[in-house]
Order: structure tokens, then sequence, then C-alpha cells
């Protein structure tokens, strides 16, 4: 049983093991190893890339401003240097006439106005030149002395400048200079009088010998050529230039209207740009920088700026950064996109790669899926390379190897097991073909009922039970042997045949029991014992002999009109046997009568257990046995009963019962026939004459007539012979009674008690050599009788012989 | 019951007439003890007139065969009715004898 259910489990396991996989494998959503990996690596490298691109990027701006800075401002010098060259020209110019005017100030006034008009010759930068004498200098001339030449298309005029209305002694240009005693360098302004031109002078103070100043040179420099200076620096599209006064208004700047009329702190609050403030500080102060700065025209830009040193100047080049990083940036996309390239290209090798490289783990799960479905040779892929795929490579082959072996293991387990479970099952069957097992068994006896069951708790279990009829007594057994499975079935088949061997020759039930007890206790190592109840049933008298060794004791059921009784049949207690070999086991007996019914059992039906442990017990059992039944039907309703108090709990032991209901058929003698022989063998014709008349009442046929003068001439021959001693006188009384059934011949002496019946068998295929002479008479008996059966009553031996009176043909069968 | 023992063609023959029962088999035990005692050629038992046999007969005919076996010779059975056959084969004798 457990064996059987080992198996079983083990193979609902293994047939369920490769589904449940399976169902696993359908819900997961495998995504490839190569494209994670592939994913992974371009994500990594994207990331170096892109950062690597950043900083070179940054360095690459930063050179790129640097470089730009150098080149702002040495543009910046360069423009500088060139207006310093005009204004120190200038200066020069009027420097260089100044000794002549101081030699020509008692000369006629027509040398002031030449000397101006020269002035204008010799350097084409100057546009107007004065000479300012302090007032009333020339009484003559009067208050105001200023000859005064300019140019006017193309050719040089010149006029007295000093008016009622153009009191220049009050004017900045004449003040300043008179003051600081030293060349000055008047704020710009815009020209109204000679032409709408943006204009700064230059006046230079004359003094005498005590140092007093007595006029002011002047010089007028156009600063229109400023416009284009600023213009030529413009070297990007995206950029303008700017020129700032000492006070920070613009000189310069591509929005013309701004020029002269505002101040870069006016546009930078006009704007509410602080940047823009912060640079027309840093400016007028005299710095000389870049900084980054949000242009209201370009947006982003850079601004480089420097002073301007002859004039206190200061001039500007602002540049929109997207214009100075065009290159930058171009050459940052250009890497972009060969970046782009690069991990599309690196995609798709990384990919193959990988695949490559993977592709025995594809084939790797292609075999071990082939494994996993029952195919343990799957062929693995090869493996060249000697890295983790190998060391893999070489756990599947070990796996493989060791699972093929635990298979070939686990199958010869298996077919083992089958063999001990078919052994067992054979065992079973022997075992149950050794019960009774044909119901009713004796079909035409009608003084008998039997029925018999075994439930065995086991596959091979340790009860047994068994009858049979000899000479006209049912011998019959129950037993139960220690222990369970095939051990207990050994000893139940060892204790079976003795019980069917012993019988054979021994009627009564104490000494088939000793013998029996004796050879089971030989050798009996595993100190197993049987509890037995053999039983021996003379049919035609309704005698009960038995013995009880250790077993329960029967119970008895009376059913008869008047009497209704159920009681334990009173049993000796013997020790089981198989314990002591030399045990004296006591013999019992006593007379049943028809109509009663012996109910023999084993302690499986007893100790039946429910679910809570609770017995079955005597009571119940007693209880359940029904009165007026027939033996299968008393069976059947006790196995109910036990079955509806046991419910779902397991039987724990054999349950085996036997029923033997006694029945004493009602046969009406047809006739009874008797005569008195002496001890004397030449009496013997006597008997053939008398056995003659029965037969001849019965209607014998002549050969049955010949066999029962045989059996008869036998019988009673071996009673003469030695029923009493010898020279004795004894009479043999023979009685003949006949019904519809059978005909009986009960032959009795008072001689010494002698059974016949247990004399050896003749062996009748001996050769003539071996044979005995004598023994040959019991044999013809039970070889032409159907039953022959010997007592000791009352003194007397009593030797039944039966012959059926339809077994004619039986006979002619046997033979 | 009688038994006659006549000499035919060098052999003994044996004629057994009525029942040979527990009776009469000291008797026929008597008649055929020479023949036991000594025997020089085959015997032929001629049961044609045999009724009846019990073991006291058969015991006589096992007798017979050992001294004759004994002595290198054969036994016969002739004439043997099939109720008495039937008798020979219950005890086995059918195989001790051979039959004519």
């Amino acid at each position: 049983m457990i064996i059987r259910r080992f198996v079983r489990t083990f193979a609902t396991e293994n047939n369920k093991l490769p589904f449940s996989e399976d169902m696993k494998h359908k819900s997961q959503r495998i995504t490839s190893f190569a494209a994670r990996l592939s994913l992974w690596v371009i994500l990594t490298v994207a990331v170096i890339l892109v950062a690597t691109a950043l900083i070179a990027n940054l360095f690459v701006r930063d050179g790129i401003l640097r470089e730009e800075k150098l080149r702002a401002m040495g543009a910046l010098e360069n423009a500088q240097e060139r207006i310093a060259n005009v204004f120190i020209s200038v200066e020069v110019a009027v420097q260089n006439h100044v000794n002549e005017i101081e030699n020509n100030v008692d000369a006629p006034h027509e040398e002031m106005y030449r000397i101006t008009r020269e002035m204008l010759e010799t350097n084409p930068m100057i546009v107007g030149s004065a000479i300012a004498f302090e007032p009333n200098y020339y009484p003559e001339e009067g208050r105001y002395f200023s000859p005064y030449s300019y140019r006017s298309n193309d050719s040089i005029l010149s006029k007295q400048l000093g008016t009622a209305t153009y009191d220049y002694p009050t004017m900045e240009w004449y003040q300043t200079p008179k003051e600081l005693k030293k060349g000055h360098w008047s704020e710009p302004y815009c020209d109204t009088g000679g032409g709408e031109m943006t204009m700064t002078t230059y006046s230079y103070p004359l003094t005498d010998e005590n140092g007093n100043v007595y006029a002011i040179v002047t010089a007028d420099v156009s600063l229109d050529w400023l416009s284009q200076l600023m213009d030529s620096l413009k070297y990007y599209e995206k950029s303008y230039c700017f020129m700032l006064s000492k006070n920070g208004t613009f000189l310069a700047h591509p929005i013309k209207t701004t020029v002269l009329n505002e101040t870069i702190f006016s546009a930078a609050k006009k704007l509410g740009s602080k940047d823009l403030d912060d640079i027309g500080h840093r400016m007028v102060s005299g710095d000389a920088d870049m900084m980054r700065f949000d242009s209201p025209h370009l947006g982003n830009s850079f601004i480089f700026y420097k002073p301007i040193s002859a004039t206190g100047w200061s001039m500007a080049i602002v540049c929109s950064s997207k214009e100075f990083f065009r290159n930058a940036t171009t050459a940052g996309l250009i890497v972009a996109v060969i970046i782009l390239l690069m991990l599309v290209l690196l995609a798709f090798i990384l990919r193959a790669g990988v695949r490559k490289l993977t592709m025995p783990l594809t084939h790797f799960t292609q075999a071990v899926n082939e494994v996993a479905s029952g195919n343990l040779d799957a062929q693995l892929p090869k493996i060249r390379s000697k890295d983790e795929m190998l060391r893999l490579y070489n756990s599947f082959r070990t796996m493989q190897k060791s699972l093929t072996e635990q298979m070939e293991e686990l199958k010869e387990v298996n077919e083992q097991k089958g063999r001990i479970e078919g052994e067992l099952k054979v065992a079973s069957n022997i075992q149950r073909a050794m019960l009774p097992k044909i119901y009713p068994p004796y079909p035409d006896r009608d003084d008998i009922d039997i029925y018999g069951q075994q439930t065995p708790a086991k596959a091979v279990g340790g009860d047994l039970y068994d009858f049979y009829i000899r000479d006209e007594k049912l011998f019959f057994c129950i037993g139960d042997v220690s222990g369970k499975g095939v051990p207990a079935s050994l000893v139940m088949a060892v204790a079976r045949s003795l019980f069917r061997t012993l019988s054979m020759h021994e009627p009564n039930p104490d000494h088939i029991i000793s013998q029996m007890n004796a050879r089971m206790a030989e050798d009996n190592e595993m100190n197993m014992f049987v509890t037995l109840f053999i039983g021996v049933l003379d049919l035609p008298t309704g005698r009960l002999r038995y013995c009880n060794a250790g077993h329960n004791a029967p119970i008895l059921i009376i059913d008869k009109a008047n009497v209704k009784e159920k009681d334990f049949l009173p049993c000796d207690s013997n020790l089981p046997i198989g314990i002591m070999g030399d045990w004296k086991f006591t013999l019992q007996e006593t007379n049943i009568t028809p109509g009663t019914t012996l109910f023999l059992y084993t302690d499986g039906l007893t100790e039946a257990e429910d679910m809570n442990q609770q017995l079955y017990g005597e009571e119940r059992m007693i209880n359940a046995i029904p009165f007026g039944t027939t033996s299968q039907s008393c069976i059947e309703q006790v196995t109910e009963s036990v079955h509806a108090f046991t419910g779902d709990a397991e039987q724990s032991d054999d349950l085996t019962l036997l029923t033997i209901r006694y029945i004493k058929p009602e046969n009406k003698v047809r006739f009874k026939k008797e005569i008195t022989l002496l001890n004397d063998v030449e009496q013997v014709p006597q008997l053939a004459e008398f056995v003659d008349e029965v037969c001849a009442m019965l209607n014998f046929d002549m050969p049955t007539n010949m066999q029962l003068n045989l059996a008869m001439e036998e019988a009673v021959v071996n009673v003469m012979n030695y029923a009493y001693p010898k020279g004795t006188t004894g009479n043999i009384h023979i009685e003949a009674e006949a019904n519809d059934k059978r005909l009986k011949f009960t032959i009795s002496d008072n001689g010494t008690p002698f059974d016949p019946t247990t004399r050896r068998p003749v062996d009748i295929t001996q050769a003539a050599e071996e044979r005995p002479i004598g023994g040959l008479g019991i044999h013809l008996i039970t070889q032409i009788m159907d039953s022959i059966n010997y007592e000791h009553r009352d003194n007397k031996n009593i030797l039944t012989l039966r012959k059926k009176l339809n077994t004619a043909a039986r006979q002619e069968e046997n033979k | 019951m009688k038994a006659t023992i006549q000499e035919e063609n060098n052999e003994y023959v044996v004629y057994f007439e009525g029942r040979l029962d527990t009776a009469s088999a000291p008797q026929v035990q008597k008649d055929v003890q020479d023949l036991i005692d000594s025997t020089d050629r085959d015997i032929v038992l001629d049961c044609n007139q045999l009724a009846y046999i019990s073991s006291s007969g058969l015991r006589i005919f096992l007798s017979i065969l050992k001294s004759a076996k004994a002595n290198g010779h054969h036994v016969y059975i002739k004439g043997l009715s099939n109720d008495l056959r039937q008798v020979f084969a219950m005890t086995g004798f059918i195989n001790l004898f051979e039959f004519k």
C-alpha cells in the first residue's frame, strides 16, 4: 500500500512538473539579453561621448572667447592709435604755429588770418582754426578779436569770430585751457554754424613772459570719420561699435540720433539695463576689459571695451554671442551628429556581437527545454571559447549526466518497487486462494450451512480460516497470526497447510493443535504465534469436539422454537500455538442440536475502532448477531453493523468471520436391519448374506453389491481380528439403516478401543516387492464408501460406514 | 471355494472357483503354499470362475507374485471379470500383474 502511494505520488509530480514550468514561461515576458546589454553599453558610451563633447565644447568656447578678446582688443588698440595719431597731429600742428603767432603778435593783424589759414592748409584733418585774443588785446580792433578760418566747399574762408552775440571768452573751449594753462580738447559738440558736423576743438593757451594767457589757439576737428572708423571695426555681421566721451555721451553709435544726444547712462535708464549702466561706469573710469551682457539690440552678447588714452574717451565693440560661437556651435552640431552615427553603428555592432556571443545561451535554452520534456540526451551547443560559456557548458553537461544517472537509478528503484508490489499481490492472491471461496461449499448437503468472509486490513493478512468435510466430520478452524503483512501471511500459510495435513489422519482437534504447536514452536526465531480454534463436528450426531489455543471464544446461537440463546462457547485457556512446543492442549466437547449456529471471528471484529478509538466490543457483536437467518445473512448483518460503527475510520486489523449452521435433515428411515456376529472369520459368509439382502432391498446393481460386500467384509474382519484379544470370544453388532439419501452401516463392539481409520493408507503405486501384505482393507473401504467414521462411545467401538444412494456414477468417475 | 493347480505347457495354472473371502482364504493359502515355496516356472492365475475377492485373497495373489518374481518367473492373470478388475484397480494391483 505505502509503496503504491509513493509510486503514484511520484508519477503525478513527474507529470505535473513540466506543465507548471511551461505555464511560468508563458506568463513571463522575456527580454533579450543582447538587447539589454546593447542598451546599457550604448547608454554608457553615449553619456561618455556627450560629456566629453560638452567639456571639449567648453574649452573650445573658452579658447574662442580668449581669441576673440585678443582680436577685439587688437582692433580697439588699432583704432585708438589711429585716433591718437589724428589728435597728436592736430596738437602738433597747433603747437608748431605757436612761435609764429608769438613772433607776429605785433605784426599787422592780417598775419593772424594767414596763420589760421596755413593751419588748415598744413593739416587736412583741421576743419577750422581760430586765434582768440583776450578781450581788448588790440584796442584798435575793439573788445573782441578772433581771426578764424574754416573750410567751405573745398575752399578756405576767414572771418572775425568774436561778436557781441558770440562772447567767446565765456566759452568752455576758451575758459578751460586758460584756467589750466595747457592744451585742452573740448567735449565733442554739434556744429550748427558750419553745416551739421560733430566736432571737437583743441584749444591751446598762449602766454606772455609773465605767464599770462593772452590768446587761445584752436583747431576744430570733424569727428565724422570716427563713425567710419567705428564702422570699419565691425568685423562680425551681427556686431556694432560705439564710442563714449569722458562723461559717457555717445560719440559714435550705429543709431545716429543718439550721438551727442544721449549718454550711456540715460540709455541704460531708458532700457532699464543694469548691465549697460555698469558697463558705462567701467568705460568712463577708463577700464579695458570684456564682459557678457544682454544687449538691447543683439540679445545675448559680449562687449569689449577700451579707453582712448589721448582723449579720455572710451570705445566698445558689442558682438552677439551667437555669432561669436557660430563656429563652435556648428562644430558641436557636427560632433553631435557624428556621435549619433557612432552610437547607431555601435548599437548594430553590439547587437550582432552580443547575439553571436550569447547564441550558445539560446541553444542551451532549447537543450534544457528538451531535457525538461524528457529527452535527457539533448545535444548541447558546441563551445569553443574558454569563458563562462564553457563553464556553463560543463555545468549543463554534469547536470545532464547526473540527471541521466538519477533517472536510471529511479527507474531501477521503481522497477524494484513494481516487482515487490507485484510479488505482494501474488502473495495476497495465494493467501486468498488458500481460503475457502466457493459458497455454498457443499451444495449437495442439507445438514450444514457454512459461510466465511475475510476483509484484510493490508494487502496480505495474518488471519486464517478453513473447513472441509472428511468422513462425515466437519473440520474447521479459525486463527489469527500475530503481526501483519507478509511475515504474518507466511505463518498463516504454514498454519493452514499444517491444519490440512495433520487433520487428514487425525480426528481429534487437541491432537491436531498439539502437533501444529510442536511444529510451529520449532525454530520460531521470530517469536510469531497463532491463536487458533479448531473444531470437529460430527455431522450425523451433532457431536462437537474442539480445542481452543488462545483464540476468541466462538458464539453459540441456539435458535429453536422454545429456546433462543446467544452465548460464548465455554473455552479452556490454552496458550496460542508456537510459544511452547510441549504445551498440553485440552480437548472440549459438547453436543449441538440442529438449529444451532456457531459464530467464529477474529479480534479484528471485537477490536474494530471508530474515529474516536472506541472498540466495537463483544456486546455490540452479540447484539448484532441475528436469529433465524442463513450463515451468509448472519455475517452480512454483523459486517454491516461493524461498518456502521467504524464509519470512515481505517480498518486496522484483518476481519475474519466464519459461521456454521447445523441443520439435521429429518429424513425418513426406509428400513433398518441388523445382525450380530461373533469374532470369527468363518462367519464372513453370513455377513455376505446380510449385505446381499440389504443391497437387494435397495435395488443395487451387481457391481455395487459386490463392492459393498468387499467394504463390509474388510471392516468387519478388521474388527474380528483386532477388537478382542486372541482366543476370547466377543460379539460384533452390525446395523444397516437406509433413508432416501444414504445407506449407513454401523459396526460396534465391546472390545479394546481401536480406531482403524488412523492406520496409514496404502501406497498403491508401490512395486510388488515393496508392498506390505496388510493394510489393503482400510484402503478398499475408503475407496468404496463415502465416509468412514470411528468413535469410542459408552465403552464401545463404533465404526460408521456411509454410502450415498446415487453415487454409483461417482464410483465410475473415481476409477 | 476351490483352488486347483494344474501343469500346462510348462506353466502352472491355478483355477479359482467361487468366493475368495477371508473365510475361505486360509484353505486357499494352504492349496497354493507349495507353489509359493518352490516356484520353478511361470504361473497363470485363471480367474474365469472367481466370483469375489477380498483383501485376504489379494494378499494370496501378492504372495504368489512375490515368490515368482524372486525366482525370475512371471505371473499372469487370466479371465478376470470387470467387477473384479475394478477391485484390482482400486488397490493398484492392476499395475503389479500381467494380464492374459
